[in-house]
C-alpha cells in the first residue's frame, strides 16, 4: 500500500511538473497581443482603444514602411477593443502611449491622470449621429426635440453639451451596446457613430444614411489623440519628437495611398473587409488633413482648440477647473 | 428530515450573527482608507472608501432612483426564474426522458455567456424593463431549476413507496412529498439566483435600458466609468450588492419561515 502511495505521489509530482513546464514554455513563447517592428531602439507600446481600422491607418501604415525603426524606435500596437481603459493604462504606466479623445483627457487629468497630449488624428471630430437617409430630421436640434430614441453612449460629455445647447430636448437614450441590429429595423432612430465606421456598414448593407456631425454642432474635441504620461514625456522628449515624426510620414502616405495599407490592416480585424476600410480611409480625408488648414501640419494642436474645450467642459460641470497652464496638456513635436 | 425545536429571532442571535461580518467589513474599510492616504493613488484609480461614501451621499436621489429601477427588474426577474425553474425542475424529475432530453439544454444557461447574448435580448424584447428582466431570468433560473431537480430525486425512497402503496395519485405524491422534500434544496437555489438576478439585470442595462433623468444602475456605472468618477463607480456597486443582499435577505426569511418548524438549515 505504501509502494502505491509513492508510486501515486512520484505520478502525481510528475504530472504537474509537466504540466508547470508546459505553462511556462507557453508564457515564454506565447505571441505578443500587439504588432511590432523589429527595431532595437527605445521600445514606445501604443496602446489601442478600438480595433485596427482605418482611424489608425497611419499608425500602421508607419510600421509597414518601416518609418518607426528608421527613427530609431522599437513601436508596438496594441489592438483594443470596446472598453479598453487605453489612456488609464497609458496614466498608470502600464504603456507608454495611448489613445484618447481630448475630453476624455481632459476628464482623467482633473483626477490624477497626468497625461500630455503629443498627436492628434483628427482635425475635425468624426463623431456624430446617424439617421435613416428617409428620416424626419433636418439637423441635430429637430432630432434631440423629437421624442425619438437614440443609441448613445452614457456619459459622454457631448451629451450633456446636446441637452444644455438643446434644452427642450425629448428624445429618448438607450445605450449602444446592441449594436446597429436596433438602427437597421427602426427599434432606434438615431445612432451614435464615428464617420468612418457605422455609416460605412450601413452603406455596404445599402442602407442609405445621413449623419449629423457634432463638430458643426459647436463641440469639436480633438479625436484619436495620442497621449503619454507627462513625466515619461518630460524623460523621452527625444522619443517622443521621434514618434510624432514617424507617425506624421506615415499619416501622409496612408493619406495618400491608403488601399496599400488597408490590406494590412484587414488581417487585423477581420470582422472589417478592406472595401469597407478603403471607403472609409476616404470618408476620414477631409477630418484628418482638411483642404483649407493650409500649413497645418497632420497631428499638431492649437491652444485655441484646447482652450475652447477645456471651457465647454468647465461649463459642462464635466470638469471643476481649467487646466493649470493650456499649453501644458498638449505638446507640438518639431519638425 | 430533522425534528427540532423552532430557533427564535433573538436579540442575542441577531447580534452574533452581525458583528463578525461588520467587523471584518469595518476592519477592511479602515485598512482600505489607511492605504489610499498612505499611498495616495490618483483618484481615478482606486477612491478612498470616504470618496465613496461622499459620493453616494452626494448622489443619494440618483442612486435611490437606480436602486429602485434595477431592484424591481431584478426581483420580477427572480420571481419569474423561481416559478419556471420550480417548475421545470419538477417536471424533469417527473421524467426521465424530459430530464435527459432538456437537462443539458438547460445546462446551456449556465454556459452561455449573458455578456454576448445581452445584445440579442434588445433585439427580441427591445428597449427597456423587458430585456433587463429577461437578462435576469436567464441568468438565475438555472440555479433554482438544479436545486429542485437534485431536491425531488433524492426524495427519500422508503416514502416513495409508502405513497404508491397507498395509492397516492402523482400529483399527490408532487404536492404532499417531493416538493416540501425539495424545499431546502430549492431555497438554496433561490439564495444563489437573488444574488444572479441582480447581476442579471445590471448587464440587461448595459446594453437595454433608458438612460435618462433617472437611470438604473448599469447605465450609472457605464455613464460613471466614462466620467472617470471611479469613486461613483464603487458607489454604484455598493447599491446594486446592497439590492443583491436585500433580494438574499427577502429569499433567507421566507426560507426561514418555511424551514423553521422541520429543517436543521435553518438554525
Amino acid at each position: 500500500m505504501n509502494i502505491d502511495r509513492r508510486k501515486l505521489l512520484i505520478g502525481f509530482i510528475l504530472v504537474d511538473a509537466v504540466v508547470v513546464s508546459l505553462i511556462l514554455l507557453y508564457v515564454l513563447n506565447r505571441p505578443k497581443a500587439g504588432v511590432a517592428n523589429t527595431a532595437s531602439g527605445e521600445r514606445v507600446r501604443i496602446q489601442l482603444n478600438w480595433v485596427p481600422e482605418p482611424e489608425f491607418g497611419g499608425f500602421y501604415a508607419a510600421l509597414q514602411d518601416g518609418l518607426y525603426a528608421q527613427e530609431g524606435i522599437d513601436v508596438e500596437i496594441i489592438k483594443g477593443a470596446a472598453g479598453t481603459p487605453a489612456p488609464q493604462m497609458a496614466s498608470s504606466g502600464q504603456v507608454e502611449c495611448a489613445i484618447a479623445s481630448a475630453d476624455q483627457m481632459l476628464t482623467l487629468n482633473e483626477k490624477g491622470g497626468d497625461l500630455t497630449a503629443v498627436f492628434s488624428v483628427f482635425e475635425t471630430s468624426p463623431m456624430g449621429i446617424m439617421v435613416k437617409a428617409d428620416a424626419p430630421w433636418t439637423s441635430l436640434e429637430e432630432l434631440w426635440k423629437s421624442e425619438a430614441t437614440v443609441a448613445v453612449e452614457a456619459g459622454l460629455p457631448y451629451l450633456k453639451y446636446l441637452s444644455k445647447k438643446i434644452p427642450d430636448s425629448k428624445v429618448r437614450i438607450v445605450p449602444t451596446g446592441a449594436g446597429l441590429a436596433g438602427f437597421e429595423r427602426g427599434a432606434v432612430q438615431g445612432q451614435q457613430c464615428f464617420v468612418t465606421a457605422e455609416p460605412v456598414q450601413m452603406e455596404l448593407k445599402k442602407v442609405p444614411v445621413r449623419v449629423f456631425s457634432l463638430a458643426a454642432s459647436g463641440y469639436d474635441p480633438y479625436a484619436v489623440l495620442v497621449v503619454t504620461k507627462t513625466s515619461w514625456l518630460a524623460e523621452h522628449r527625444e522619443v517622443a519628437a521621434k514618434l510624432v515624426r514617424a507617425l506624421r510620414e506615415g499619416w501622409t502616405r496612408y493619406l495618400a495611398d491608403p488601399a496599400k495599407y488597408n490590406v494590412a490592416i484587414s488581417k487585423l480585424n477581420p470582422a472589417m473587409s478592406v472595401e469597407a476600410m478603403n471607403i472609409a480611409a476616404e470618408k476620414q480625408r477631409e477630418l484628418v488633413a482638411p483642404t483649407g488648414a493650409g500649413a497645418r501640419m497632420i497631428g499638431s494642436m492649437t491652444s485655441e482648440r484646447w482652450t475652447t474645450l477645456a471651457a465647454q467642459l468647465q461649463e459642462l460641470g464635466t470638469i471643476s477647473k481649467q487646466p493649470a497652464s493650456i499649453d501644458a496638456v498638449f505638446w507640438n513635436a518639431p519638425k | 428530515m430533522n425534528e427540532r425545536a423552532t430557533p427564535g429571532l433573538t436579540v442575542r442571535g441577531s447580534v452574533d450573527a452581525i458583528i463578525p461580518p461588520l467587523s471584518v467589513v469595518v476592519v477592511l474599510l479602515l485598512v482600505w482608507q489607511g492605504a489610499v492616504s498612505l499611498f495616495a493613488p490618483s483618484e481615478f484609480l482606486v477612491p478612498a472608501p470616504l470618496a465613496v461614501a461622499r459620493a453616494m451621499w452626494e448622489s443619494r436621489s440618483a442612486l435611490l432612483a437606480a436602486a429602485w429601477m434595477t431592484g424591481s427588474s431584478a426581483a420580477i426577474g427572480f420571481l419569474l426564474a423561481a416559478f419556471i425553474g420550480v417548475t421545470l425542475g419538477s417536471l424533469l424529475a417527473a421524467s426521465r426522458f424530459l430530464m435527459r432530453g432538456l437537462y443539458p439544454i438547460a445546462t446551456l444557461l449556465q454556459m452561455v455567456p449573458l455578456v454576448a447574448i445581452a445584445p440579442l435580448l434588445v433585439v427580441w424584447c427591445g428597449y427597456g424593463v423587458r430585456t433587463t428582466i429577461a437578462s435576469a431570468v436567464i441568468v438565475s433560473v438555472f440555479p433554482v431549476l438544479a436545486a429542485t431537480l437534485d431536491g425531488m430525486r433524492s426524495t427519500d425512497p422508503g416514502l416513495v413507496e409508502l405513497f404508491a402503496i397507498n395509492r397516492a395519485s402523482r400529483v399527490q405524491r408532487w404536492w404532499k412529498l417531493e416538493l416540501p422534500w425539495a424545499i431546502p434544496s430549492i431555497v438554496t437555489g433561490l439564495r444563489i439566483a437573488a444574488g444572479l438576478s441582480v447581476i442579471g439585470a445590471i448587464v440587461g442595462e448595459f446594453v437595454g435600458a433608458f438612460a435618462g433623468d433617472q437611470s438604473p444602475v448599469g447605465i450609472l456605472i457605464v455613464s460613471a466609468i466614462r466620467e472617470n468618477r471611479t469613486d461613483l463607480v464603487f458607489a454604484a456597486v455598493s447599491v446594486a450588492a446592497l439590492v443583491g443582499f436585500a433580494l438574499f435577505g427577502v429569499v433567507s426569511l421566507v426560507g426561514w419561515i418555511l424551514l423553521r418548524r422541520w429543517h436543521a438549515s435553518a438554525g
